[in-house]
């Protein structure tokens, strides 16, 4: 099997390096911490890598808009080698801070294969209140998303205060009829969620928490995969495993197994097994 | 040439901050806004071409999606506008992240002259606001002119093309630095001195200064290098020191304590040696696990062959009780750095709060800085963002409400770290300074921010506190320069690292030159923000996220390589050396030349009357007849603040960055029950776990600190037990908040029954730890917890805070997969009660809600409770439990109705069979706080080897879980109480529900 290679950006208030690259390892990628600063100056090339991951944290604070100044810096120095990198067939994770940013970089929504048209927008949690929990997400069957393929519902945490999805009703169609509404907060039974909170926790525009590109290759997400990468990271795991026990199966991590790691699964898989 | 860019949400997109501001503006004052809009401010300070603020307009500061923008006033509808900005001076942290992303995409460099500001404006509309609501909104919850400026503009003053004008809070200082140097003729010119600059000196080191100073020996040397009387820089750098935020004077202090009642007479030398150093030092050598206490940053204890744990607490209470926001997360911010400077620096994996706060609906006359809702919001918002914006997760916290926090709140903020136990192949919680190591510093520059923060720390706050000392921390700043110090670490870079903290330079240059015996700095290498400062503010000044390294000078290059690589500010301010000497130099001159060991003797030690009267003449037990509504009853105390649920705090706070979580602050069914203690999993790749809770009882106090004490180290322990951790492994950290022990007959009549009580709480905490084995890896005192607080007419009231101690545990967990949470699991499980339930009423929150205090406090009895410990240490090991739930505040019924609401399953309990000892009343059994207890639930299959194995201990079968969502309390055969899960939790839930 060929190596494939992710690189996860870290630096200026990035902090979930560590977790992202740890789910990348645990399905077989090669994961590197690559500074912004030492792709911009050109110490690490993005020529070596496979998978870009945009990955959350408070990227200059989030002051003027989360995700905002990082895709100004990332635009202003090296906007040309991530649109050839997409190009080049790769793939593109933006995980909460990284879907934001690539939302103002406009790689997302990418109609055309205009990856530079700022057209949706993440802002502030209707509460306007960051907000920790867990949600139901629906996955859409019929979207070309590489990485949520085989994925029916997911649970996973959210961890934001700008993590309401908002556009005009003209763009939004378009996310629907091309399928690029990949992820929608839902409710306990797996349906979307209508605007509920809980389930929808900030007040997205048709319950979305994660878009692709028209290709699939780029994907962003509010919800954390990267934050389910051991079955006891799951709410709920000692209530599961108390079930487990009942049934005689104290091996229950089998029976708990971290889907958050099934995204980082489907991005190597489309390296190696294609 | 400034310009003013105005940004604003699109007018037909929904406002959250607006709304916030509505919803708070209701809930504070009853005001009723029809709407708020905000409106996003940036004065760009700087000469800028058309074209260039054209780019920043639009493709930095406004999103084309969802905003409008303009550099003239932006024409929304209004009734009232407030603007809100910064005073000059104060952190404005958007402000410089505006600067880098101008800089970044215009491709310039901004001069020392050129700024971006940040600043708010608020579009207010209600029909009916007066001029005194409008007031209110702006300097009672929009800003606290500590900090920030406002203006209010009304429809007829607004001008709708000048708007609010161009407001640029430079600081301007128009100062020459100078030395100064100081008289010391006399003591008592000395004293005025210390006074009118309020160094705060304490009276009695003034002799010994003098003595110093006037050292033939002494002055000889100081003469070679220019100097005579001691300068400012000196006198400051002592005074930092001496501090009793540095320097722990009372604990160390001399307490004559005398029990009022049998007359007998002792004297306790130094408190922190007899019990808090010595039991430490003692239990260190059966618990091979602890690695390095007493002398560092923080406490390390070992997690793994390859791995320690590095654990801390701080307190930040005056800042917080000035400006809650700034204070608090300066405070989280700062508790941060601690890590980091421990050994040669450490990773943060974790955070924690506890905040003691007045009662948040409080509508009495005394007039505190900030009311307690306002106050509790802003330490809310502080920690949250300090905590988020660090990646650091915040899976424990607590609050707790007593009208004495009026007089100051309290803002306990705890970290943990974590570090390889080696780096390049040398002990990683070694570190020491060589002669000849350059001295950095590296991060935030430095400026008025904070100066004599540390001093005023260690006074009561008044009036005349100055409030220079409050800070915004920059969380941002930090988390750059922590991750380049990690990796400067990993590469070898780091010979000694320290934080620069309270004292700014002069404590963490001043403490790290002690290992080398000697510095040389040169203070007009320090960065500043801007310039004027005189040269003991750059000394002392305590602006934040600042660490100090000690760095070889062959490693220099590959330091600053990284550095410039991470976007952080690092500078050569000096060397270690080996001259026994503190030698300060600015543009050449000799400012300060004292002995390293100037601090080590000849201080007096601080002396304290110390009188202690024992509750039995003070207090008696109410004269209670048994409640007949129990039902009633255990709804309101379900309801009381300090029970009830604080959801809205706990989903603030990112308790799962890091991907670590393993048991989160939240769990149960419903995911909203409080989980006993927290657990994570540090080390991805590992199945071990770290477990860590805290408890505060101060409600005891008022009874006896002894107990208060022991009762709250068991509290903290019980929690660790309760999710799994290991008994054998808990290392503790105590944080102790004081009101004045010092006796003054019209200033602190009570003051020598204060000294009793800490030597009372002093006491049991060395007998505690000691009977339980656990070494205190680190700890912290904060005296003064005292306010002066104007009343009606006029008067002022001086306010005490109860007697508090935070107590925080944490425990490896040999295996995370064995944990366990607080919920019931399954219908029909049998529900246990461990451990005794006696009469232990006093103090109770069943006492505070029928407005007693009452004699019976509960007390701890270690030997006993630790069998039970290690016994269900086995039982959970075993996975015979399905759920555990140590029995805290409230007692037996609020914690049985928690277990019961996490689980979302009825219960059926006959409480005639709870264990007990002389407790025949039913409202004692469901109050009672007696320490030592658990609930438990098991499934049936495994009561026989579960009750084997509790052989020995008081334990109990008091019930089952039931399918049916009822809530059945009985006993004697009769119904005490009926209620649904739903009433229960609703009960619990509704007190904050609206926040």
């Amino acid at each position: 099997m060929k190596n494939v290679h992710a690189l996860v950006l870290t630096g200026y208030g990035l902090n979930c390096d560590n977790e992202t690259a740890y789910a990348f390892g645990q399905v077989g990628a090669k994961a590197q911490k690559v500074h912004i600063n030492s792709l911009i100056d050109g110490t690490v090339s993005l020529d070596t890598f496979q998978i870009m991951t945009f990955i959350g944290g408070f990227s200059w604070a989030d002051d003027h808009g989360a995700g905002v100044i990082q895709a100004v810096r990332m635009k202003t120095n090296i906007g040309d080698k991530i649109l050839s990198f997409i190009d080049r067939g790769n793939l593109v994770l933006g995980i909460c801070n990284g879907f934001q940013t690539l939302v103002n970089l406009g790689l997302l929504p990418g109609f055309d294969r205009n990856y530079q048209d700022r057209r949706v927008a993440l802002t502030w949690n209707e509460s306007g209140k960051y907000r920790d929990g867990w949600v139901n997400l629906k996955i859409n069957p019929d979207s070309p998303c590489i990485f949520t393929k085989g994925i029916k519902t997911i649970e996973l945490p959210i961890r934001h205060g700008e993590g309401k999805f908002y556009t005009d009703e003209s763009t939004l169609k378009r996310l629907s009829i091309q399928k690029q509404v990949v992820m929608q907060y839902a409710n306990a039974k797996g349906y979307p969620a209508e605007g509920a909170f809980p389930f929808n926790p900030n007040g997205s525009h048709n319950d979305i928490a994660g878009i692709c590109d028209p290709t699939g290759r780029v994907f962003g997400l509010m919800p954390h995969p990267e934050a389910f990468s051991h079955p006891t990271n799951h709410p709920d795991w000692t209530r599961m495993k108390e079930v487990q026990k009942r049934k005689n199966k104290f091996d229950f991590y089998k029976d708990l197994p971290p889907l958050g790691l099934k995204i980082f699964k489907n991005a190597v898989d489309f390296f190696t097994l294609t | 040439m400034a310009y003013r860019l105005e940004i604003s949400l699109k007018p037909h997109l929904f406002d959250a901050e607006g709304a916030g501001v509505r919803r708070k503006a209701f809930d504070y004052f009853g005001i009723r806004l029809d709407s708020v809009r905000t409106i996003h401010i940036i004065t760009i300070d700087a000469n800028l071409s058309e074209e260039q603020l054209s780019v920043l307009k639009n493709d930095v500061f406004t999103n084309p999606v969802i905003q409008i923008s303009s550099f003239d006033p932006l024409q929304l509808p209004f009734d009232w506008i407030i603007w809100t900005g910064y005073r000059p001076g104060v952190r404005d942290n958007p402000g410089a992240t505006a600067v880098e992303a101008a800089e970044d995409i215009l491709g310039i460099t901004f001069g020392s002259e050129d700024a971006i500001y940040a600043s708010k404006r608020y579009c207010l509309n209600g029909q009916h606001l007066t001029d005194r609501d409008v007031l209110l909104i702006a300097g009672e919850l929009l800003a606290n002119d500590i900090i920030q400026q406002w203006q209010i503009f009304t429809k007829q003053n607004w001008n709708s093309s000048e708007g609010i004008g161009l407001i640029c809070p430079k600081v301007v200082l128009n100062h020459t630095p100078k030395v100064t140097t100081i008289p010391i003729g006399n003591d008592q010119a000395l004293k005025r001195i210390s006074d009118q600059r309020n160094l705060a000196l304490n009276p009695k080191d003034i002799p010994t200064i003098r003595e110093y100073f006037l050292n033939e020996k002494v002055m000889a040397e100081r003469y070679t290098v220019g100097l005579q009387e001691p300068t400012d820089v000196e006198l400051e750098y002592i005074s930092q020191a001496r501090s009793d935020h540095c320097n722990h004077n009372t604990f160390r202090g001399k307490f004559f304590y005398r029990n009022l009642v049998t007359g007998k007479k002792e004297v306790v030398d130094n408190l922190f040696k007899t019990c808090i150093e010595s039991p430490t030092l003692e239990l260190m050598k059966k618990k091979p696990w602890v690695v390095s206490v007493l002398w560092d940053n923080a406490g390390i204890g070992q997690f793994d062959n390859n791995h320690y744990y590095v654990i801390t607490g701080e307190t930040h209470n005056s800042p917080s009780n000035m400006e809650a926001y700034g204070g608090a997360i300066t405070g989280i911010v700062g508790v941060y750095r601690d890590p980091l400077g421990t050994g040669k620096g450490a990773k943060l994996v974790m955070g924690s709060y506890g905040y003691c706060v007045a009662p948040r609906n409080y509508a009495g006359w005394l007039k505190p800085k900030l009311h307690p809702r306002r106050l509790l919001d802003g330490v809310i918002e502080g920690v949250r963002d300090g905590g988020n914006k660090s990646g650091i997760p915040t899976p424990f916290g607590q609050v707790l409400f007593h009208s004495g926090y009026l007089g100051k709140c309290l803002v306990f903020v705890t970290a943990v770290g974590l570090m390889p136990s080696k780096i390049k192949g040398k002990p990683s919680e070694q570190k020491t300074t060589h002669d000849g190591d350059l001295v950095i510093m590296c991060g935030g520059r430095v400026g008025k921010d904070g100066i004599h923060g540390v001093t005023a720390a260690s006074e009561t706050f008044s009036q005349h506190t100055p409030a220079g000392h409050v800070q915004i921390g920059d969380p941002y700043t930090q988390k750059k320069m922590h991750d380049f110090l990690l990796e400067a670490r990993d590469k070898g870079l780091i010979q000694f690292i320290t934080d620069n903290g309270g004292g700014g330079l002069s404590s963490s240059v001043g403490e790290s030159a002690r290992f080398s015996n000697g510095c040389y700095i040169e203070l007009d290498k320090v960065p500043l923000k801007y310039e004027g400062l005189d040269q003991w503010e750059i000394w002392v000044s305590e602006s934040q996220e600042r660490m100090t390294v000690a760095v070889k000078p062959e490693d220099l290059e590959s330091f600053m390589a990284l550095s410039k690589q991470h976007a952080v500010e690092s500078t050569v301010i000096g060397r270690y050396t080996s001259s026994g000497k503190l030698h300060i130099t600015y543009k050449g001159r000799t400012c300060a030349y004292v002995d390293m060991d100037l601090l080590q003797h000849g201080f007096p030690q601080w002396e304290f009357e110390a009188e202690w009267c024992p509750p039995e003449i003070r207090l008696k037990e109410p004269v209670l007849q048994e409640p007949v509504d129990i039902e009633t009853l255990l709804i309101d105390m379900l309801s009381r603040p300090n029970v009830c649920s604080k959801e809205w705090i706990v989903r603030q706070y990112d308790h799962e960055v890091q991907g670590t979580s393993v048991i989160k602050p939240l769990v149960g069914v419903h995911r909203n029950m409080v989980s006993d203690a927290a657990v994570i999993r540090p080390v991805l790749a590992s199945e071990k776990g770290l477990a860590f809770s805290q408890a505060l009882l101060p409600h005891y106090s008022a009874i006896d600190t002894y107990h208060m004490t022991s009762c709250t180290i068991d509290e903290a322990i019980r929690r660790i037990v309760a999710v799994g951790g290991n008994f054998e492994h808990i290392g503790g950290v105590d944080n102790f908040c004081w009101p004045d022990i010092g006796f003054s007959p019209s200033k602190n009549p009570d003051g020598k029954f204060k000294a009793a009580q800490l030597v009372r709480s002093c006491r049991a905490l060395r007998d505690t730890c000691l009977a339980y084995g656990i070494p205190l890896l680190s700890g912290k005192d904060s005296m003064y917890v005292d306010g002066h607080l104007p009343g009606r007419y006029g008067e002022t009231h001086k306010v005490s805070a109860l007697e508090t101690l935070q107590f925080s545990a944490i425990s490896e967990v040999p295996d995370i997969s064995r944990c366990v949470t607080m919920d019931s699991k399954a219908p029909d499980d049998l529900i246990y009660i461990l451990g005794m339930t006696r009469n232990e009423l006093g103090g109770s929150e069943y006492y505070d809600h029928l407005g007693y205090v009452g004699l019976t406090v509960p007390k701890v009895f270690p030997n006993k409770f630790a069998v039970l410990y290690r016994v269900l240490n086995r039982v959970v090991e075993k996975q015979m439990v399905a759920s555990v739930h140590g029995i805290y505040r409230g007692g037996l019924g609020v914690h049985l109705a928690m277990v019961a609401i996490g689980g979302q399953l009825g219960m059926d309990i006959d409480l005639t069979r709870v264990p007990r000892e002389a407790v025949n009343r039913m409202d004692t059994v469901l109050f009672s706080e007696t320490a030592g207890r658990f609930i438990i639930t098991i499934d049936p299959v495994q009561q026989k080897t579960f009750e084997q194995l509790l052989k020995g201990i008081p334990f109990a079968c008091i019930g089952k879980t039931t399918e049916e969502k009822q809530f059945i309390l009985k006993a004697n055969g009769q119904k005490l109480v009926h209620l649904h899960i739903s009433q229960i939790e609703k009960a619990w839930k509704s007190p904050f529900e609206h926040l």
